[in-house]
């Protein structure tokens, strides 16, 4: 109740200092433009305390800050709108709580973008916010291929990476590259379930096969028998579909168990950056994943990373870098209409082929608004080919846009 | 050298004692006679410090010991032995022996109880719990004696025990009077209460009504008893 | 046959983690009548110390076994005497509230300083590789932790059973108040053995360092274990934590061999049955007196 008036009072305040801020600057250069309250707000929505903070969390903010600033370099007075905010909430990953906050972000605090909302669930509950509300909506942390399938809705775009992105990547080239005999783990919830639909697909396609597959609870910190259990049916490769703090303790296990010294390779179905940093290259070396962007690609992205890591001290996740992208590619959608209004922006965006120093190849597609771009296969270097902080990942194969998501053709979606 | 003035102790709103006032002297056998619930336990928890609602003063050895921790009391010289025996059952025989610290140069050794105790001493391994009422009874008193306490409380030692056995815990009771010990002795039986006491005191809902030399008590034994319904 | 060898292993190593943690929990409900909900977020410190100590000092794994468990001692003794002391008069709930929000707090803290993505520790080399039993390769480290669990619930066994304050420690956890009546200082005990419990569940964590993840989160799920491997042992019974604690690691590693979906379920259907059929639990006393 306190907490709630508190805020009130401090949005109050705030309100009436930009009111005054606004008089003061006369209002006089925006462009000629057509702007809700004379000023753009981007909302960042993520998990801000649990599991998944270091993997986008605060931080992301500060990406999105940093868009809005490259924004602003570039267009200078060209620029339609001056005033533009960056606002975040916490959503717990939990679905319910993040629709009241997509609710209370539309409404109350003016947002005409929500970026991130990792948690398929969550980020599926914002979905149909941003439908009804019909405000612009850009996931970056979620998972779920519904976002552009049979969920999908003209004000939602999906960035960085899906199940099936993953399940291509890893699945189908482990299994070319000899990798035919596969044992699943995943733990027992919505994300787990449909990373072993895809990729059993995708295994499937590459011509190998799925010999079972092991259901976890979650969460969960003792996996040993399982791995023991897996590694029994004598797979060439063990593929975990579990995250986080989960993730971890399987990997601790699996080098426990020996089962590498027997040629059972263990292939990673999601994994961040900053699982490597918290666990160290020794326990992740030579595991493969699909990452959807690494920070030293090439020029562009390091020096991005560069100033990212100046304000953080991390290096960005894929996460980050996508947040960046998002709101950028939102800012200049806006430029190009010379309006906040949702519906002239998506139809800036839509089609929309982008190249930044996130999106390679890109192209914001206009049927399902899936955003494709090159992703990348990376091995988990050993600790000897570790020159700085964070040079954990070697590229070891580019994916071209075209062929790293799921077709357009069989999304699903009609909008 | 144990003197309780105008002790009154209440549970809540219910007063349990009103005013008592007695005492006992060094090698002197007191009863305490009274009905169900005429307030005997509360009594001597009161005097160990287990029960705290309480007026008066308690004195030992003229020391003013009212307001001191249990375990200071215990250390002071107070014997206790409980209305259940109170033996540890996760405790052997010998350890319910030796778990009490010795308050004085009184205080047996182990010898001392195994010849006194010869039962104690065969099982003094076993589980404490797993002696006899009896022994049991007998262990709860070698304890106290043990520690070397010079003043015992025994909360109806007699109570559900055969005669023998209670004749058994007379002879103790009167080792103990010759070697200086003052003894608080409750007890609903009368009968062995006068082959034992010096004195009696009639406690009745929380009142002393009358304090009788051992004499008077014979005397008035057949009235007593129906006084305490038994 | 090897894989129930492997399996055994397995079982008893997470076993050991609840096995010394449940010894702490018992301990401490046994002599102070708190049910501290803390136990899983010290389990947690534990591991986060010994990964702090390697990264910071460069302090091994042999050191910290010694070294955590006394860090945690003192702050066991701190969190008594500043917080745990002023309740105990009260309601036993109070103190159950007390060190819930206690968890709350301790880690929301390591969150904020230590991130949530977990801390890296690597264990020294000699503990790397297996020992070949039977045709199969058993992880020396899982051996390891079995044996220091092993050991140190003998230590406490000995401890408890052939020394005075382990005598006066069964005394208070019996009846507390004729231990005081007897010339036991029992409130002098309160304060060590709630630093002795504490130390316990440190000690676990510092096992769980290079096995499991070190996160603020680690002991959320490991607290609810813990209290149905104490229910199964019976609550404040020092051989029941222990038994209790092997039990329910076996029971979850042949559950994940066998029931996958199922292991952590089991563990309560055994909670279940144990209490059905004995309410105070395997080595529970039913009460004698109040
Ligand atoms: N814990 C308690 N709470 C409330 N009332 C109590 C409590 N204990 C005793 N009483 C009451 O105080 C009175 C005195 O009880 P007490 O146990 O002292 O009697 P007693 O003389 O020892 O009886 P008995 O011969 O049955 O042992 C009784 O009326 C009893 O009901
Ligand atoms: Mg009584």
């Amino acid at each position: 109740m306190n907490k709630r008036r508190t805020v009130a009072t401090a949005s109050m305040v705030m309100a009436g200092v930009l009111v005054t801020a606004g008089c003061g600057a006369g209002g006089p250069s925006a462009g000629g433009g057509d702007f809700t309250d004379d000023k753009v707000v981007l909302a960042l929505l993520n998990d801000a305390s649990g599991v998944y903070k270091d993997v986008s969390g605060p931080n992301s903010k500060i990406a999105i800050q940093m868009a809005i600033d490259d924004y602003q370099e570039k267009y200078g007075d060209e620029a339609v709108v001056d005033d533009i905010e960056v606002t975040s909430a916490d959503h717990q990953n939990e679905p319910d709580i993040a629709n009241t906050k997509a609710q209370e972000l539309y409404d109350r605090e003016g947002a005409d973008v929500i970026l991130d909302v990792p948690t398929s669930s969550a980020a599926l509950a914002v979905a149909t916010q941003a439908k009804n509300k019909k405000k612009l909506y850009m996931n970056v942390g979620a998972a779920t291929t519904e976002l552009t399938g049979a969920q999908c809705n003209k004000y939602t775009f999906h960035y960085a990476y899906d199940t099936w992105m993953l399940a291509n990547g890893t699945g189908t080239v482990v299994t070319e590259d000899g990798g035919k005999n596969w044992q699943l783990i995943y733990p027992d919830y919505a994300f787990g379930q449909d990373m072993v639909k895809s990729f059993t697909g995708a295994i499937e396609a590459g011509g190998g096969k799925v010999a079972g597959t092991i259901a976890t609870p979650f969460p969960n910190d003792n996996f040993a028998t399982y791995i023991t259990k897996a590694g029994a049916a004598k797979p060439q490769v063990i593929g975990t579909m579990h995250a986080g703090g989960d993730l971890i303790n399987l990997v601790k296990q699996y080098n426990e168990s020996g089962l590498k010294d027997q040629g059972i390779d263990l292939a990673v179905g999601l994994m961040f950056i900053s699982d490597i940093h918290s666990l160290g290259v020794e326990a992740f070396e030579g595991t493969i994943f699909t990452d959807a962007w690494y920070w030293n690609l090439d020029e562009k992205s390091r020096e991005w990373a560069d100033r990212f890591m100046e304000e953080t001290g991390d290096r960005p996740t894929y996460a980050h870098a996508g947040n960046y992208s998002a709101a950028l590619q939102y800012l200049e959608a806006v430029q190009a209409a010379g309006t906040d209004d949702a519906d002239k922006v998506v139809e800036e965006l839509e089609g929309k082929k982008v190249e930044d120093m996130f999106l390679r190849n890109g192209e914001i597609r206009a049927e399902d608004h899936r955003v494709i771009h090159d992703v990348y296969l990376a091995r988990v270097k050993g600790p000897a080919d570790v020159k700085e902080d964070w040079d954990y990942e070697e590229i070891i194969k580019t994916i071209p846009a075209e062929e790293a998501f799921r077709p357009a053709s069989e999304s699903g979606c009609s909008m | 050298m144990l003197e309780v003035e105008n002790l009154s102790a209440w549970y809540g709103e219910a007063q349990a004692l009103r005013e008592a006032t007695l005492s006992v002297a060094e090698g002197e056998v007191v009863t305490l006679v009274g009905r169900n619930g005429a307030g005997k336990t509360t009594l001597v928890r009161c005097l160990m410090g287990l029960h705290k609602h309480l007026t008066g003063s308690v004195r030992l050895d003229g020391r003013d010991i009212t307001t001191l921790p249990a375990h200071k009391r215990a250390r002071a010289g107070l014997g206790w032995v409980q209305d259940d025996r109170g033996i540890f059952a996760n405790l052997s025989v010998e350890e319910n022996l030796l778990l009490p610290p010795r308050v004085s140069e009184s205080a047996w050794t182990l010898e001392q109880v195994y010849d006194a105790f010869p039962a104690l001493g065969s099982r003094r391994r076993a589980g404490g719990t797993t002696l006899s009422g009896g022994e049991q009874q007998m262990l709860a008193v070698a304890r106290v004696l043990r520690t070397g306490a010079r003043v015992l409380l025994l909360d109806e030692p007699s109570e559900g025990l055969a005669p023998v056995i209670v004749a058994q815990i007379g002879d103790i009771v009167r080792t103990a009077k010759q070697s200086g010990i003052g003894v608080l002795l409750i007890e609903q039986n009368v009968r062995f209460a006068a082959t034992v006491a010096d004195r009696h005191y009639l406690l009745a809902q929380g009142r002393l009504v009358e304090s009788l030399d051992n004499d008077e008590f014979v005397e008035r034994q057949d009235e007593l008893l129906e006084h305490l319904g038994i | 046959m090897n894989a129930v060898l492997q399996y055994t292993v397995q079982g008893l190593a997470a076993g050991s983690f609840y096995a010394l943690a449940a010894l702490g929990l018992a301990v401490i409900f046994g002599v102070l009548g708190v049910v501290n909900f803390a136990h899983g977020a010290f389990y947690m410190l534990g591991a986060v110390a010994a990964a702090v100590l390697l990264d910071t000092v460069g302090m091994s794994l042999w050191l910290a076994l010694i070294v955590v468990p006394l860090l945690m001692l003192v702050f066991g003794m701190l969190v008594e005497r500043l917080l745990v002391r002023w309740l105990l008069p009260l309601d036993p709930l109070y103190n159950l509230l007390l060190t819930f929000g206690l968890t709350l707090l301790l880690v929301d803290l390591v969150k904020r300083r230590y991130g949530v993505s977990g801390l890296p520790y690597e264990r020294p080399s000699a503990l790397d590789g297996r020992v070949q039993l039977a045709g199969v390769g058993l992880p020396v480290y899982q051996l390891f932790v079995i044996g220091v669990a092993l050991l140190v619930c003998l230590g406490v066994w000995l401890l408890m059973t052939r020394t005075r304050v382990g005598m006066i420690v069964r005394a208070a956890t019996e009846r507390p108040e004729l231990a005081g009546a007897l010339g036991i200082n029992v409130g002098r005990w309160v304060t060590p053995v709630f630093g002795f419990g504490v130390a316990l569940a440190g000690l676990a964590g510092v096992l769980a360092a290079p096995f499991r993840a070190i996160t603020a989160e680690m002991g959320s799920d490991f607290i609810i274990i813990l209290f149905a491997v104490v229910v199964i042992g019976g609550l404040g019974s020092i051989v029941g934590a222990v038994v209790g604690g092997f039990l329910v690691g076996l029971v979850e590693a042949f559950g994940q061999a066998y029931a996958p979906t199922f292991a952590q379920v089991l563990i309560f259907v055994l909670m279940a049955v144990v209490v059905l059929a004995r309410p105070a639990g395997l080595f529970g006393r039913e009460e004698a007196t109040a």
